[in-house]
């Protein structure tokens, strides 16, 4: 079977550290590429490591891995109660205890990260970026009977008057020139030595694997110093009071420091739609050290982060948490919760009496209610302003104000600047690896015209426009009908049909 | 309430999607008039880009936004991508046999989206969450790149009949039945969502393992012909070429994501269901760029590779919202 021979044979290739270029079947092509063979051999054999073998095992392990931790609720997202909400009982105690509801954090995952990294890197170090230094390397011109061996070729003959005559100079000159612009005009860059001609086009194209792989090994980086020094964290604060960061979550394995500042919420307030919904938070925050001298101030919503000494802390959410209210001038906090639009707290009087006390989420004025259980809806009593005082019976109760509270979200994210690199370098690297390289050489010699050529990507492509180019030339220049060797795919060897 | 411009302008792209898999079909009735029937089935798809192009346009000027916010909109944008790719690789390939596939998915996406609630055709304003330009820098190149992986799999069935694997292609085509049906069902039915997950889950593993069991299996009749030959090798080129078109746009979707993400809450990553599904498909297609590099595969076995990339896209795309994985990234529930 044609496609199991190809297989050992590249197989045998690899084992003998067959470098790069197999898709250059030439061999004067393959000659700019097997100088590195040896070495590289010699070189791989001490790693294990760099297997791409093993790199495509890894990922597929790692994308299996990431798969399930998809379709489990994850508890270091989402939280434990989700588990049980998505299976039985039974089935989510298994899940936890054998670590899938919380996969990222799972032993395996971390030795699969581990060695795809090690993998990684030395693979781009042995295979990857030694090739590098063939990038400037530019291919030789080449003869009739090489150009012959190309994978894609076409070879012509020059129709003249008797068949021994050369054909006239100025038309093969006219010819190369002619090619020369047809290529350029198709991207490739061109040289002409005498009857000679070779083209070259998307050389970038090589960069792809190692602008690629330096992206990756640099998001790794980034990844690895916020993992190693970064924190990051989440604390609802009350109106006047700080923010610090002890409670703040890191990686077990963790050499950076927490501030010792303080973040001290000096106002927080929310902005409506006309229809009563949220439209903005605000909180206004002051940075002070543990002497409370102020170092840094500013006003932060949603979207809009105060940043100081590289921690950005972030508005993520809002509510009204307690009522301070007085009764006959003893003051109490009640808590506040949130009902709908509203927020409120309930203060059972005796057995079959309850007031309820309501606000809207501006908190300018309380709202009274008493409820009995006898009654269907509870019964609006009185609306008091902030600061104001009633009398109800024989107690006078004054609404002292209202005490919201600002979810804070903070992190500290030392190595972002490096993964954002990183990400701009991915980009670019993927998009490269889409242009194809590929070489065009041509040769006449006496009345014959040789064409022919390779890339390693998008072939198919490449011989039809390699076919239209000719198709073009024979109807510009004179050429004897027939082709001579033709370049129908059966002319081609069984390792070039199958392989990209 | 979207004009009805726009909807001629839709309808009109999806029934030439449908009347271009017919006369795709029919041009092999005839080896006498083939090439003028894949000259009209090329024409009748064109309309029916250009037609889609313009109504998405609309769209966009009727809602004032940039029209890619809902189901809908990225399945309008899904059947805009697969019938222009298409356009684009008849152009540079001369190939045939993959329109009417390419028909066949961009008019089962209109079918789909034609399927859905009202609420879903209508524009109506965005979610505050949604209001922001990555929404545009993020969504178009993930929708396009799954088109890409689409026909990269499509192109990977012809390899699969051109070779003679014929068995291979009919475990292949069952699995891609059998979990677009278990897609349809999560979306329009009240069957249990349990049962629907397993079905696409169990379909795609047991499919495609089949199917490389099955290689073994070769019509010779079509294997040893010559023009089968060329044939094979030119589909599974295109696949290739789908996938380092779809694969950049994949990653640059991704990225972006994680640049708005950390834009508006702070975090680039936080291993949500869709964006740990999205990580799952580029990690396999980083596997399988690798095994194109190695050249450790055969074309039939990349083929089936490539089908498998097609079900995980497949996953991504549509299932993981219709089949009741849930996240943070559903188009919202309609049911
Ligand atoms: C797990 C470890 C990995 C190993 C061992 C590995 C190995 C390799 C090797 C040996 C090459 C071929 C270089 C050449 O032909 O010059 C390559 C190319 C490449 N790799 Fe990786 N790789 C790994 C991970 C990744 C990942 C996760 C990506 C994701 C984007 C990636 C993207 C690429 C690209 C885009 C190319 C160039 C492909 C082309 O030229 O068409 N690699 N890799």
């Amino acid at each position: 079977m044609a496609t199991e021979t190809l297989k050992t044979e590249e197989n045998q290739k690899e084992d003998q550290g067959g470098s790069s270029d197999k898709a250059s079947t030439s061999g004067i092509v393959s000659d700019v590429t097997t100088s590195k063979t040896k070495p590289e051999a010699a070189r791989r054999q001490l790693s294990p490591f760099a297997s791409v073998k093993l790199s495509v095992t890894l990922m597929s392990l790692m994308a299996l891995t990431i798969l399930i931790g998809a379709g489990c609720p994850q508890e270091s997202q989402v939280g434990q109660a989700k588990v049980f909400e998505a299976f039985d009982r039974q089935t989510a105690e298994f899940l936890i205890r054998i670590g899938v509801s919380d996969i990222f954090h799972s032993p395996w995952f971390l030795a699969l990260t581990a060695t795809m990294t090690l993998n990684m890197i030395v693979v781009s170090f042995q295979r990857v970026f030694p090739k590098l230094w063939q990038y400037n390397k530019s291919l030789p011109f080449l003869r009739g009977q090489d150009i012959a061996k190309t994978s894609v070729h076409h070879i012509l003959k020059f129709a003249s008057a008797t068949d021994s005559a050369q054909p006239a100079t100025h038309q093969q000159a006219a010819l190369l020139a002619e090619l020369s612009q047809r290529l350029t005009k198709m991207g490739y860059k061109v040289k002409i030595d005498g009857l000679k001609l070779k083209g070259e086009y998307g050389k970038v194209g090589r960069l792809a694997p190692s602008t690629t792989h330096v992206g990756l090994l640099t998001l790794l980086l980034g990844v690895t110093i916020t993992s190693w020094t970064g924190f990051n964290g989440f604390q609802p604060i009350l109106l006047d009071e700080k923010l610090n960061f002890s409670d703040s979550q890191h990686s077990k394995l963790w050499i950076g420091k927490l501030p010792q500042w303080q973040v001290r919420v000096d106002g927080t307030r929310r902005e409506n739609y006309s229809s009563g919904e949220a439209k903005q938070w605000f909180s206004k925050l002051t940075c002070v050290d543990d002497k409370g001298k102020v170092l840094h101030q500013g006003e932060i919503s949603v979207n809009n982060p105060l940043t100081y000494e590289g921690v950005d802390i972030y508005q993520s959410s809002w509510g009204l948490a307690k009522l301070a209210i007085s009764f006959n001038g003893h003051k109490r906090e009640l808590d506040l919760n949130p009902m709908g639009k509203k927020y409120a707290c309930f203060l059972p009087l005796d057995q079959d009496t309850v007031l309820i006390m309501s606000l809207t989420s501006e908190g300018q004025n309380l709202r009274l209610f008493a409820k009995r259980r006898e009654w269907q809806a509870p019964k609006l009593i009185s609306e008091i302003d902030a600061g104001k005082t009633i009398r109800l019976g024989d107690v006078d109760l004054k609404f002292e104000k209202v005490i919201p509270i600002t979810g804070l979200q903070y992190k500290c994210d030392p190595g972002l600047p490096i993964t954002y690199v990183a990400f701009g370098i991915i980009m670019l690297g993927v998009l490269l690896a889409a242009v194809p390289h590929r070489h065009v050489w041509v040769a006449i010699e006496q009345n014959m015209f040789y064409i022919g050529g390779n890339s390693r990507k998008a072939k198919v492509g490449f011989e039809r426009s390699l076919d239209n180019l000719v198709q073009k030339l024979r109807g510009e220049f004179a050429f004897e009908t027939d082709q001579i060797v033709d370049s129908a795919p059966s002319a081609k060897t069984q390792e070039e049909q199958n392989v990209v | 309430m979207s004009s009805d411009f726009q909807l001629v302008l839709t309808n009109t792209a999806g029934l030439s999607s449908v009347a271009s898999f017919w006369v795709f079909v029919a041009s092999n009735a005839s080896k006498r008039f083939q090439s003028v029937t894949l000259k009209v089935a090329n024409i009748v798809m064109l309309i029916g880009f250009i037609a889609l192009t313009i109504a998405i346009i609309t769209r966009g000027i009727e809602a004032q936004r940039f029209p890619l916010a809902n189901l809908y909109e990225s399945l309008l944008w899904f059947a805009w991508a697969t019938m222009g790719g298409f356009l684009y690789l008849s152009r540079a390939y001369g190939i045939q046999q993959l329109g009417w596939l390419a028909s066949l998915v961009a008019a089962t996406m209109f079918l789909y989206g034609s399927w859905l609630p009202q609420s879903q055709h209508d524009i109506t304003p965005l979610v505050p969450a949604l209001v922001s330009y990555w929404r545009q820098i993020h969504v178009p190149p993930l929708i396009i790149s799954y088109a890409m992986f689409f026909l990269a799999g499509l192109s990977g069935l012809l390899n699969l009949w051109q070779s003679g694997r014929l068995r291979s292609l009919a475990f292949c085509i069952g699995t891609i039945i059998a979990a677009s049906s278990a897609i349809g069902l999560g979306t329009f039915s009240k069957v249990d969502t349990l049962w629907l997950q397993l079905l696409f889950v169990g379909s795609s593993i047991v499919g495609p393992f089949a199917a490389f069991r099955a290689l073994g299996k070769i019509d010779p009749a079509i294997d040893q012909s010559q023009s089968s030959r060329k044939a094979a090798e030119m589909y599974d080129d295109v696949g290739y070429r789908c996938v380092s078109i779809g694969f950049p746009l994949l990653t640059i979707g991704i990225i972006t994501g994680g640049l708005w993400a950390n834009h508006a809450w702070g975090s680039y990553w936080s291993w949500d269901p869709k964006e740990s599904m999205a990580l799952v498909t580029w990690l396999s297609y980083a596997a399988y760029i690798h095994l194109r590099i190695q050249r450790e595969l055969s074309a039939e076995k990349l083929s089936i590779v490539s089908v498998i990339g097609l079900l995980l896209t497949l996953l991504t795309y549509l299932g993981f919202n219709s089949l009741g994985f849930g996240g943070l990234h559903s188009y919202g529930k309609f049911k």
